[in-house]
This record gives C-alpha cells, structure tokens and sequence, in this order.
C-alpha cells in the first residue's frame, strides 16, 4: 500500500505581513513592500500579527485540532540568499494545534484524513533567476514583498493511498480555506512537499510543488521510480528530492545524511502566547463551514442537492452570488440552473472566475426576467451569456446593441414561408409522416431569426403551416 | 561638572548647548586619542533646542545600539560602514528631551567579552591606568566617563555583565534595569533573552535620570513592559533617609568565596557595613544554585547569538568582498574576513549547542537551569530588600595578564555577574573604593522592577 503525506503551506490573507506593518499584497514594483523587521535590518524585532493567529485557528477549528493552551515561536537556522536574518522565525514544539482531522469523499466513501498539526511561520523572499531556471540562471534577483508574508502550514499523517485522494483533499482543502475567509486563491500562493513511500521502500520527501497537475505527477513518478528500484533489487533510500514540471519527474536535492540540522531555539523576541482569548475570538468570528451552508442553500431556498454543493464547491462568491440574486428573484430553482448550468459551463470554458468576470447580480436576475417575459428565447439566452462573461456587457445592452427584440407572430410567419420554400425537402419528409423533420426546420427559423423567435409559436406556426400545404 | 550643575546652568542660560558641545567634543577628540574610548565621535551632532529632561546634554552611546545616519559597528569589522536607517527606541527618547548624541562608545565585538581586548577597532584604555583593561563589554562607555569631568551621560548595555565590569574597573556608576524595562527596539542582539540597556554616570542620581528617561513599554519590542517613572526621586535625600531604615540587605555567601580577591572582600564589606549606620539590617544568605549560573549563561547567550549573527554573510550586511564561488562559499568568505577570533568562537560553540544530540544536554537544560536560578533570587527576595556583594573579583588585570589566560578563564570572570543577569533582575555598580589606585566596585542587586529601591541605596553613601 502506498503512503502519502502532505505538508501544505498557504499563504494567510492577512493586511499586513507576520511581523511587521509592511503590506501583504503582491506588488509589480519589487522591495515596495518593506521595511526594517522584513529585511532583518539589524537592531529590528519582530512584532507578532494577531490577525494571523486569529486566521491560523480558524483553520485549526475547520480541522477540528486540540489546541495548544499556549504557544510560543523558534528560530530555524540554515543560510540561504531568500532568508533576510538567515533563520526562519517558525513554530517547532508548541504550534497552533496538533491531531485534527479532514474528511474527504473518495468515490462515495468518506475517508478520514489525520492532521498531525498547523504552525505559523513567515515566507522568505522570492528569488528571481534571471536568464535561466535555477540550475542555468545567469545572475538571480531578490524581491522581498514576499518576505515576511505569514504562511500557515499544514501537516498531515500518511493517510493518503493515491494522488487521486490527494486531489480531493487539497481541492476540498482549498475550498475549504477560502470559505473560512483565510485564503484567497486569486491573491495568496500555496504549494505543498508531499512525502511518498512504498511497502518495502523509504520516504522521499518531495519539496514545493505547486499545482493540481504537479501533485499528481510527481506522486505518479515517485511511486514508479520506487517500485522500478525494487523491482530491480535496488534500496530505496530515504532522500529529498525535487519536482522537475517541465519533465514531470523528481530529482535528487539531498539523501538523508546531507540533511539540515537546523538548529532550532526558541524565538526570544516574541513572547509565548496563550491561546484561550484567541480561540475564542475566532469561534465567535467563524464563518459558516460549507456543509452548513449546503444544508442552509437546501432547507431555505430548496435547492437541490447537487445544486447546492456545486455553488458551494466551486468558490466562495458563488454562494454569495446567489443569494444576492435571490433577494431579487423568486425562481430558486431556476436561478440555481442557470449559474451552475450556462454561467459555470462559460466561466470554464473562458477559464475565468467570477471574480474576474463582470457579472453582477443586478444584471443577472434583468437577464433572467428578460427570459421569463419572453422578451428573449432561452436559446437566445444561452448566447447572450456567452457573450456576457467574455465581455463583460450585460445581456440587455447587449440585446439593444443587435436589436434583437422578439419577433411578432407575422414577421415570423414571413421567416417560415423562406424556410418552407428553401427546404421542399423536408417538407416532403414531414408530409409522409417523418414529424421529426419539424425540429430541423425550427432550428432553420432560429438561424434565420438570430433566435428571435419565441421557439414555441414558431413550433405552432409551423405546424399549421405544413397542415395546410 | 556634574550633570544636575550642568542642567542648572543651561536652565539659567549660563551654558549654550550650541556653543559649549562642540567645545566638549573637540575635548572628546583628544581625549579619545589616549584611550580610544569612542568608534565613531559625532563631529557635527544634531543640536536641539528642546527643553526636555536631557536638555543640552551630551550623552554618548554603545556602538551596538543603532543610530540613524551615525555609523554603527557594534565594534565588529563586518559591520566597519554600517549606517543604519533608524534609531534606536532609547535614542528617540534621549532626542526627545534634549539630549545630544555626541559619539559612539568602543566595546567588543558585539559584546563578547568581559574585557573589552576583543575589538575590531578602538581598544579602551582604562583612565586609572592604561596599561589596564577598561572591562567589557562597555567598555568604551565607562572609559568616556571616567577620563574626564565633563557631564556626560554614557548609554550602555547589558548580556551577562557588561555594565557592571566595566563601571567596576573604571569606578563609575552603571546600572543595568529589568530585563524588559527599557526597550530593545535598535539594538544589534547579542543575545536577545539577556540583552538589556542601561545607564552609566557619574553619580546614583545621573543614572537615575538616565533611566527615567529611557525606560518603560514600547509597542516596537514585545518583550518590554513597565511604566514610565521619575527615577529621580528615589535618590532625593530625604526619601532616602526614610528608605533606607529598616532595610534587610542579603549578602549571598557565594559571592564572597574562592576567586574572589582578599581586598575586594574586605572593602565590599566594609561598604555594606556602612548601610547599617543608616539602620539596614545584613544577612547572611545562600544562593544554592551560583555554581550552575556561569554555564548556562554562556550556553543560552551563544545559542542566540550564534543565530543572531547569521544575517552579517555579504548579501544584504557585511564586508563587500569579492564574489566567488556559490552562495555558501562567498557567505564563508565573508564571515571569514568580518568576524573577529571570539565571534568566531561563539558562532561555533552556539551552532554547537543547538544542534541534534546536543539541543537537549546542553540549550533545553541551560533554559531548566536558568529557571532554578530564577528561583533562587525569588526566595532570597521574599527575605532580604536587596542583595550585595563585589561587583567583580578582582580589579581591572593588566592587558599582558589577560594575554595568558584561556577563553574559560576569561569566562569565568563573570561569575558575580551572570546570575542576576540571567535572572533579569536590576543592579547597579557602586565605586567604593580603590585598591592601589583601581577602582573597586560594590554590586547592588535588586528584585524585578526594584530599580528605585536600589538607586536609592546607591545614592545613601557618597563615596
């Protein structure tokens, strides 16, 4: 059986950075975002960010961990050009909490996945290779914006059997962490080092990988690479290595015995922290985990179940899309369909997140009454959405801009007569009993029409139509 | 000139700090050419006009305490062009109320050492006799005081003794406060969980405005704590005369035992003796857990700064040298260039201590130990007011003595010293008297926050 650990990190959305005032905000301008404590200005001290704290426990009661009565924080010493004090200030025996627990549903059934524990500790500063990767860089960049930047890491025991359970559990994860208002996927980074082993073999640890894809590979590549060594009557040595994306494999970084020693002491410049005001804080300040919401999207709005879950699976903006929708609209059932129907499906396709697009509820629920008082077709619906999210243009402008204002019973009758005459045909077809013909030359009167045509008068039009030929 | 005359005069308009500081620091100048007491003299101090506590008043400061635009090597080479960018949260304060930075004091490097003959640059001369050392590590911070009577206010630090040696061997006032009573906030660490600023002067009472201005809690350190208060008045005549009275002083047997110097002995006691012609009671009493003091000081202290020092590599601080080879191998060369043989020592023993196998022996029972010591001082103070013994077991040994003594012996200097400092609790050191021309200094120490208790014994004799 295959064992596969994570160690997650993610970046806190916080105003400010773990110990300091700076901004925590990515910047285009490098080293804006600094001051004495990020750049380890000698004679500087950290300060430590509440906020923080507050965010890490949150994260800690959305996987139910014991908390620490009290905490305090380490240095971790080994150089490094990303490190502005060469030690990272980190937390080492007293984190945030120890043994929790996530459950994820794998194919139907749920698995339990034991959290070991979560700690606090700041990002170093980014490096830039310039001209290169990391092995061929012609000279590298320091942007210290990043330094400084709280991360909250995430410990899990080896309860994973797959990459596939891995997935799961880092997309609900993350759903997950932007629900509980700590993490936001559009501003704050994550990667994890995923630790991998085999019956018979030894862990590699694999560090920083970054994506979906990036997991996936490297755990597939991992397990093979043991299994070839095995098979081969190699050993397996516990070692770690490094995620390669560009060839989708894992090198060699270090074996056991180049490990860092890294010298951990308690961090004298912050005190220790008792945590019993903090927790409570956050308790009183959680937001609703999304089971809750689920049940809450069911019970008041009656939506389905797989309604509800998708808007609560996707991003945290939906749900709130939603019900700001539903203030102004009646039709639960209806608006639900149309977003996690037309909206998601155009969203994906365009690859962007609502965030991005320019939809807003108000124009929403017009393009929905649009619909219901057959001022448009669906079907001309379905186009205008389309259109809608990549441009950013509300549907009755847009409806406005191509004139494209339903047509009366005659001017219809006036499309169907060209389409009778152009199809004899099908005509012939529908007149010797094939009826099925009738769809086809409905779907001609919409092309013609820009799907102007109320599709049901069309269908009874036609009908009479071809009757009476 | 005193200070508190000093201050009369500026009061009264008879002085003009415009005119009269720079008359002093062409003084400093020349002085310092004898005994190298300053790194960095400020040559063009910024002079204000404001009439705060310090108003007019020169006041020199430990090199290792950052000052903005005015260099700040913390007497280490890697740190020769340092020019830091802000000020420390004491200098603010002494700015604030007038005082005047007019140079920064010699010490060794970072502060290791116990008699300040570890320096990259400026060893000081002790004014007594310069064939002797000043002590350490502010060193430079007691000679600036001791080698003339101008009315200098001198700004130093603390680790594990560095304001009493020296204020010892050169026979001036240095009081070292609650670990947390004055803020951190720009000082290069030495050791962060010891580390504590303090005062020297010429008198009780010129620490004791020195202090009132540069302690209580600053949102910059989140290890400071306590109030702002007006120290003075603990060292008004008739507060002391109350004070004093009935007083319980604890004189801890293991301070005067081997090491200590027959003389200093004796002229210790003799002083204390005096405290009960002012109606003090003395008693005798043990501090059982002394003999551990001296280890787990140095263990706690090189432990921190060991990862303290990590930042001076050649990236962001240190020397400019050549860049070669890998990340790794140009940080060495640096670190190779910069540091001093002690540092060098400390790095390694430090690294040493935290590191697997060694973390738990030596740095997590140091931390046990540093506690019992604690311990020792809480129950010695449910008894006595304050403790005293000799401040330091000899007087200020010649340079050519210091040469043959081994790093542990050196070490072992600071066996007086290294408990209350590890207890974080205050002291001062009293120059009671002088054994062939040297200094010899009492030490006063008092419970946490007890600064006011021991000022004020400091103030009851003069000397």
């Amino acid at each position: 059986m295959v064992k596969i650990g994570l160690e997650i990190h993610v970046q806190l959305n916080t105003r400010t950075k773990l110990f300091c005032s700076c901004k925590n905000e990515a910047s285009k301008k490098p080293n804006v975002n600094t001051c004495p404590i990020c750049l380890g200005m000698p004679g500087s001290k950290p300060l430590i960010n509440e906020e923080a704290i507050k965010k890490a426990i949150k994260i800690g009661l959305m996987l139910n961990l014991n908390f620490s009565k009290k905490m305090f924080f380490s240095r971790k010493s080994y150089f490094y050009p990303d490190l502005s004090k060469n030690y990272q200030i980190t937390q080492y025996e007293l984190p945030v909490g120890t043994q929790g627990y996530f459950l994820i549903n794998v194919k139907g059934r749920i698995k339990k996945i034991r959290i070991r524990r979560i700690h606090i500790e700041e990002d170093p500063a980014q490096i830039i290779h310039v001209g290169g990767s990391i092995t061929n860089a012609e000279y590298v960049l320091l942007d210290y914006n990043r330094s400084g930047v709280p991360l909250c890491e995430i410990v899990t025991e080896p309860d994973f059997e797959s990459s596939e359970e891995v997935i799961i559990f880092m997309k609900k994860l993350l759903s997950y962490l932007q629900h509980i208002k700590v993490f936001d996927i559009r501003k704050c980074k994550w990667r994890c080092d995923v630790n991998v082993s085999i019956p018979k073999g030894n862990r590699s640890e694999i560090k920083n990988v970054g994506s979906f894809k990036g997991i996936k590979s490297a755990i597939n590549y991992e397990i093979i690479r043991q299994e070839s060594l095995i098979n081969k009557g190699f050993e397996v040595k516990r070692e770690t290595r490094h995620f390669n994306a560009s060839t989708n494999t894992t090198e060699l970084l270090r074996t056991k015995e180049e490990e860092i020693d890294y010298g951990y002491i308690f961090e004298p410049d912050l005190t220790s922290f008792e945590l019993s005001s903090y927790i409570k804080d956050s308790e009183d300040n959680m937001p609703e985990l999304p089971e809750e919401i689920i049940k809450r999207l069911i019970k008041e709005y009656k939506l389905s179940k797989n309604n509800a879950e998708i808007l609560v699976q996707k991003d945290p903006l939906f749900v709130e899309f939603f019900e700001k929708c539903s203030k102004m609209y009646e039709n639960k059932k209806k608006l639900s369909n149309w977003i996690v129907g037309d909206l998601f499906k155009c969203l994906n396709f365009q690859e962007k997140s609502l965030f991005e697009s320019k939809i807003k509820p108000n124009d929403f629920v017009d393009f929905l009454n649009l619909m219901d008082s057959k001022k448009i077709t669906e079907r001309l619906g379905k186009e205008l959405i389309k259109e809608y999210v990549e441009k950013g243009i509300p549907p009755r402008q847009l409806m406005n801009r191509k004139n494209l204002n339903l047509l009366s019973k005659k001017e219809i009758l006036n499309v169907i007569e060209k389409v009778i005459k152009e199809n004899p045909k099908s005509v012939k077809d529908y007149q010797e009993g094939k009826k099925i013909v009738i769809d086809f030359l409905i779907g001609e009167v919409m092309k013609k029409t820009r799907a102007t045509a109320d599709p049901k008068i069309t269908r009874e039009l036609l009908e009479k139509k071809l009757k009476n030929k | 000139m005193r200070i508190k005359e000093y201050l009369r005069k500026v009061e009264k308009g008879e002085i003009l700090p415009s005119k009269e500081i720079p008359r002093i620091v062409e003084k400093l100048d020349k002085l310092n050419e004898k005994y190298s007491c300053f790194i960095t003299l400020n040559k063009n101090p910024r002079i204000t006009s404001k009439k705060g506590r310090l108003r007019g008043i020169p006041v020199v400061i430990k090199d290792c305490i950052c000052t903005k635009g005015l260099r700040t090597t913390s007497g280490s080479k890697i740190l020769e062009n340092y020019f830091p960018v802000f000020n420390a949260t004491i200098v603010k304060r002494i700015e604030e109320e007038g005082g005047i930075i007019v140079g920064k004091t010699s010490m060794d490097e970072f502060g290791f050492g116990t008699f300040c003959t570890n320096c990259a640059f400026n060893l000081p001369k002790n004014p007594h006799d310069i064939t002797r050392s000043a002590g350490g590590s502010s060193g430079g911070a007691a000679v600036a005081l001791a080698m003339s009577d101008l009315p200098l206010l001198s700004i130093a630090e603390s680790t594990g003794g560095s304001i009493s040696c020296p204020a010892s061997f050169c026979g001036v006032y240095g009081l070292t406060p609650t670990y947390g009573l004055v803020s951190r906030y720009g000082l290069i660490d030495y050791s962060n969980s010891l580390d504590k600023i303090g005062v020297m002067g010429k008198s009780a009472w010129d620490c004791a405005l020195g202090l009132s201005v540069i302690a209580g809690k600053d949102s910059n350190d989140q290890t400071s704590i306590g109030e702002e208060k007006d120290y003075t008045r603990f060292v008004n005549k008739k507060y002391i005369e109350k004070n004093i009275s009935g007083k319980i002083i604890g004189v801890p047997k293991e301070y005067f035992g081997k090491g200590v110097d027959k003389q200093v002995k004796k002229i210790v006691m003799n002083a204390i003796k005096k405290y009960e012609s002012l109606g003090a009671k003395i008693k005798e009493i043990s501090l059982p857990y002394t003999k551990y003091a001296l280890s787990a000081y140095y263990v706690i202290a090189l432990a921190e700064s060991s990862t303290n020092l990590s930042k001076f590599c050649g990236l962001r601080y240190g020397l400019a040298t050549e860049i070669k080879g890998n990340a790794d191998e140009y940080f060495s060369s640096v670190r190779t260039k910069g540091f001093g043989k002690e540092a060098k020592r400390r790095i390694l023993l430090g690294t040493y201590i935290r590191m697997k196998g060694y973390r738990n022996k030596y740095y997590l029972k140091a931390l046990k130990v540093r506690k019992l010591i604690i311990e020792d001082f809480k129950k010695a103070f449910e008894k006595c007011n304050v403790l005293m013994a000799p401040t330091m077991p000899f007087i200020a040994p010649k340079f050519n003595e210091i040469k043959s003594l081994t790093p542990a012996q050196q070490y072992a200097s600071d066996i007086l010293t290294v408990a209350p400092n590890l207890a974080g609790l205050p002291m001062i050191n009293v120059p009671v008297g002088k054994i062939n021309g040297m200094p010899v200094g009492l030490h006063i120490i008092g419970n946490h926050f007890e600064e006011g208790e021991i000022l004020s014994f400091a103030g009851a004799i003069k000397w």
